[in-house]
């Protein structure tokens, strides 16, 4: 019998397929929660310290001194520890991204669904509304791809790279699944062989120097072979020599070590500013109108469809968005008080012709209609709006100001 | 974020890592999928921008260190010290690309001609100067640290920490390394010397 990782996106009933394969293989099962205190015990940070490390807000570590690495190698080495008294384990959660690929006797295994599948999960099992939902969902898979990227330099948690084997739950009933991984759980390929028990041992090793080094402060990545501990410098040093005989220095004397060796990682050569810094630009959809609730509800339902708008409540928060964040779209209402949509539109398309605006209103008659287009309106549209029209006339004007894009 | 605040954010990043004279407008605009006339009707001009990154980051480390220091209780003031310079790397941190610009050469050389650029890199280092003076004085009222002169003590801890940092955003080392060392350093030369008795 051999190890199961089991990661999971939020609401896809990886619980239910988690107590299936408990009971079918009788694997004792070991979660985040349990990994976190052996390794809050083990540090002597704390369990609240190192749980903190699952989440995408990096504000409570101390970037400088590497405070998540060093929760995530405290983590490694509660895990590893476990792996190294048993060959039989079941690990559900974040920590299962965490054995090394070449432990051939864990069986990596990815659960994901679709939004919508995840959506009436989340309303089934946590009763949550379709938009609330949505919300912790993409909360939720935010955590996930930043800890795919911190534990495993992969910015899509459910790349097929990091599985054997990814469970579309949408399409597979939690008993089919289940039955599905222990298949696969038999397969020779993930047995239990001396050279997969000395992998587990070198994960031990590596996870025992990975917490020395990082608890210095240094952030390298560490990983063993036969008792060779492999350090991996990933940025750029110029004092290299320095920092690698700190490191041989600091390694060198820990018990199992047989040799160190080190060595520059990509991230060494990086010099490509571009790709590192993050530049995320704002909306480009203006929604106004005083109808709070209903513009907020329509934001929402359009980020379910990928597109990302700001709501504001009158025609003046309008036009100062519309110098300071240069939207493309706006889709406005006619009626609201003070300046009222009639002027915003005047100023908008005085001021800014390539913003197109789609007119949305519960209140029109047919000479607004024809005062609207001949002011330049993209399009003139009546509450309640069906959201498909909506969407399709959003996609519609962004065509067309790409297009303007372009021949400019 | 607004679209000011994202083309401020790139053109922080640019000015930090490529440099100040280096980077063009263009540069900006083509990270920011911005066009030029929009850079310029929010900051007027190259030197406006960088004029706004240095307030920006002037307010932030001053309500950062006021929010660090207002209402807590030390037990030492070499306790208030390890804070002060656990705080300096926290926002060094936070603030990544602010803390390298500043490090630059270009912000100190505008601000020989350019007196609003002076008076945010004053103000700034007034005030990271200013918490360790405060440091000292108060390691000094509760007999914690030694008698030595508060002011020259003070700047004499800021070069220190300053320098460390300098490691990093020079990618000389991996400053974070040397971390722990240099809060046992500063303790050390803080610390009241020993009479006689020991």
């Amino acid at each position: 019998m051999s190890v199961i990782s089991l990661f999971s996106g939020a609401f896809c009933k990886d619980a239910s397929v988690v107590a299936a394969l408990e009971t079918t293989t009788g694997l004792p099962v070991v979660r985040d929660a349990d990994l976190t205190a052996l390794a809050g015990k083990l540090s002597g940070l704390g369990a609240d310290k190192i749980e903190k490390a699952f989440t995408a807000k990096t504000s409570v570590f101390n970037k400088f001194t590497h405070e998540k690495q060093r929760a995530v190698a405290w983590l490694r080495l509660a895990l590893a520890t476990k792996l190294a008294e048993q060959d039989r384990l079941l690990v559900s959660g974040f920590c299962a991204l965490l054995p090394p690929r070449d432990i051939a006797h864990v069986l990596r295994v990815c659960l994901i669904a679709d939004a919508a599948f995840r959506r009436a999960v989340a309303a089934g099992e946590a009763g949550l509304s379709d938009r609330d939902g949505q919300r912790a969902l993409e909360r939720a898979d935010e955590d996930c791809a930043m800890w795919s990227a911190l534990v495993a330099d992969v910015k899509d948690p459910w790349a097929p790279a990091l599985y054997d084997m990814v469970v579309p739950m949408d399409k597979t009933g939690v008993d089919e699944a289940a039955v599905l991984v222990a298949k696969h759980l038999a397969d020779p390929a993930v047995r239990v062989t001396e050279a997969s028990r000395a992998c587990a041992r070198d994960f031990l090793l590596a996870a025992r120097v990975e917490t020395v080094v990082t608890g210095k402060g240094h952030d390298v990545g560490v990983s063993a072979k036969d008792g060779v501990v492999i350090l991996t410098i990933n940025k750029k040093v110029l004092l290299l020599d320095r920092l690698e005989n700190e490191l041989r220095a600091i390694v060198g004397k820990l018990e199992g070590v047989s040799d160190v060796v080190t060595k520059v990682g990509k991230g060494y050569y990086q010099t490509d500013i571009y790709r590192r810094a993050d530049f995320e630009m704002p909306t480009k959809v203006l929604l106004v109108d005083d109808e709070r609730e209903f513009v907020q509800t329509l934001s929402e339902r359009l980020s379910m469809r990928e597109v990302g708008s700001h709501a504001v409540f009158d025609g003046e928060s309008a036009l100062r968005m519309m110098a300071d964040d240069e939207p493309e779209v706006m889709v406005l209402d006619l009626k609201m008080p003070g300046i009222d949509g009639l002027e915003v539109l005047k100023r908008t398309k005085a001021e800014r012709p390539d913003v197109e605006v789609i007119i949305l209103t519960g209140h029109g008659s047919e000479a607004d209609r024809e005062e609207c287009m001949r002011l330049g309106a993209f399009a003139y549209l009546q509450k309640p709006v069906d959201i498909e029209l909506l969407s399709d006339t959003l996609k519609r004007a962004n065509e067309k100001v790409q297009a303007r894009k372009a021949g400019a | 974020m607004t679209r000011k605040e994202a083309i401020r954010y790139a053109a922080t990043v640019l000015f930090a890592h490529k440099g100040f004279q280096e980077t063009t407008m263009q540069d900006i605009c083509k990270v920011t999928g911005t066009a030029e006339g929009t850079i310029f009707y929010h900051f007027k001009s190259k030197e406006g921008l960088l004029m706004a990154i240095l307030e920006h980051a002037k307010t932030q480390i001053l309500s950062e260190y006021e929010a660090a220091f207002t209402g807590r209780d030390f037990a030492s003031g070499l306790e208030m010290m390890e804070e002060a310079v656990a705080h300096y790397f926290r926002l060094a941190g936070v603030m990544e690309h602010e803390f390298t610009l500043l490090q630059r050469q270009f912000p100190h050389q505008l601000a020989e001609e350019n007196p609003e650029c002076r008076s945010h890199l004053a103000a700034i280092y007034s005030c990271l100067t200013d918490i360790f003076e405060r440091v000292v004085r108060a390691g000094q009222a509760d007999g914690s640290m030694g008698a030595f002169p508060p002011r020259e003590t003070a700047m004499i801890l800021f070069a220190m920490v300053d320098g460390l940092l300098r490691l990093k955003t020079c990618n000389l080392y991996d400053a974070g390394a040397l971390y722990d060392e240099l809060i046992a350093s500063c303790r050390r030369m803080l610390a009241k010397p020993c009479d006689g008795s020991c």
